[in-house]
């Protein structure tokens, strides 16, 4: 670690952060204490919610899932989206986990690159969550989280997303190289699977507990044929 | 199954983390064999330079630097021009005549360095590996035309290369190309 000593305007030599030079893994170090802390203190903002807050909880969600993926950049593919709005899509169901991941996927690219590629991870993150949301029922069964069936689903969710976003590369590639070129990111779509095991293990249940308090009640409807078709 | 799921989770994860430059690297080795090379990528570069390492930089016609505006200038390893070739139908330089170079990014220092300034890189680093902005000053994201985008890709030995070129092994007589390609 480098560091110097600036001289104030007033003669005395003061530390200078700026100039402390971090190496990646003191720098992955900080990235987990900050995302650590926007975790906790998400948590505690959710705690004062009244339960029923659907569409906080979302915008919540949202923060936590853009600032995962912006602060674990330094690991290849590793982030904590892709479970994330596959529980959203279990709990909340296709439309709102749709908005969540392409919300997610265009809010972090502004920092880590939007082009073309954001329009097909907003693609794979929406599928993760839809096919969470056409099997919530056998993913949340009385109550409860099916962490094994879940861990499965979310590490071959890590495969189907990462070749969606492949896809983008036939814009620039022959269909026979494209094959080649999928086969190359195995390792990194490992990876991907290996993190989205360490995110359902870790945060699957306490965020579907999060999400289950914030499931809206259905609202009662008003009866539109009121006296005139009583006897 | 939680309990026991979160320390094996992380255990697989530090694992692969640690274990991942070798398996990307061997993996990369293995599925770059796939790519079918050109039969020879030293056609039309000088012959002192066969059995040796060459990096060539092509540009749009357009958008060449004004040393490099006409066909392919040659270069060798020390820096001295020695040779260009005014018929050739891509726009750039190639440098050559290295030896030793064990992966593209090594080689492509030597090319770049031994030419002083003209062809500074600008370079970003990914996670997932590095990427070049800049050649010369020659940045495709600032291109306009009839694509959507553009960007510098790397060749090996005259084929597409999916690896990057910090972790694309040489060959003891590679040619290394970089040009803009678009979407």
């Amino acid at each position: 670690m480098k560091c110097k000593l600036n001289r104030t305007r007033k003669g005395a030599y003061m530390f200078d952060a700026h100039a402390v030079a971090l190496g990646p893994h003191g720098m992955l170090a900080i990235n987990i204490a900050m995302l650590s802390l926007i975790g906790w203190a998400l948590w505690r903002a959710e705690q004062r919610l009244s339960s029923g807050s659907d569409l906080i909880l979302l915008v919540l969600l949202g923060v936590f899932a853009v600032s995962g993926r912006i602060l674990l950049d330094p690991i290849p593919n590793v982030q904590p989206v892709t479970v994330i709005v596959l529980l959203a899509g279990i709990h909340f169901g296709a439309a709102r986990t749709v908005a969540l991941a392409t919300a997610v996927a265009l809010c972090s690219n502004m920092l880590l690159g939007h082009g073309l590629w954001s329009l097909y991870q907003a693609a794979g993150w929406s599928v993760v969550g839809i096919v969470g949301a056409t099997l919530s029922n056998r993913l949340y069964v009385d109550g409860r989280m099916m962490i094994p069936v879940l861990a499965g689903l979310a590490a071959v969710s890590a495969f189907v997303f990462d070749w969606i976003v492949s896809l983008s590369a036939l814009h620039s590639l022959s269909s026979e190289v494209f094959l080649v070129y999928l086969a190359a990111g195995i390792p990194y779509d490992l990876l991907h699977a290996a993190g989205n095991l360490v995110f359902v293990a870790w945060l699957a249940n306490p965020l579907s507990e999060v999400m289950t308090r914030h499931i809206a009640p259905p609202t009662l409807m008003a009866v539109r044929d009121p006296v005139s078709s009583r006897v | 199954m939680t309990d026991s799921l979160k320390p094996a989770s992380l255990a697989v994860l530090v694992i692969l983390l640690i274990s991942f430059p070798t398996i990307s690297t061997e993996w990369a080795r293995m599925t770059a064999e796939l790519v079918d090379e050109e039969e020879n990528p030293h056609f039309g570069l000088p012959d002192i330079w066969d059995g040796r390492q060459v990096v060539c930089i092509h540009f749009p016609e357009a958008e060449a630097p004004e040393d490099f505006e006409h066909g392919r200038t040659h270069i060798d390893y020390d820096g001295s021009e020695f040779m260009s070739d005014d018929e050739w139908n891509e726009t750039g330089a190639c440098i050559g005549g290295f030896s030793g170079h064990d992966y593209g990014w090594s080689l492509l220092n030597a090319a770049v360095n031994s030419t002083g300034d003209a062809f500074q890189l600008n370079t970003t680093q990914y996670s997932f590996g590095l990427m070049i902005d800049s050649i010369a000053g020659v940045n495709p994201s600032q291109m306009s035309g009839n694509f959507s985008g553009a960007y510098w890709s790397l060749y090996h030995n005259g084929a597409l290369s999916l690896i990057g070129i910090t972790e694309l092994e040489l060959d003891s007589d590679s040619v290394i190309t970089w040009r803009v390609d678009t979407w």
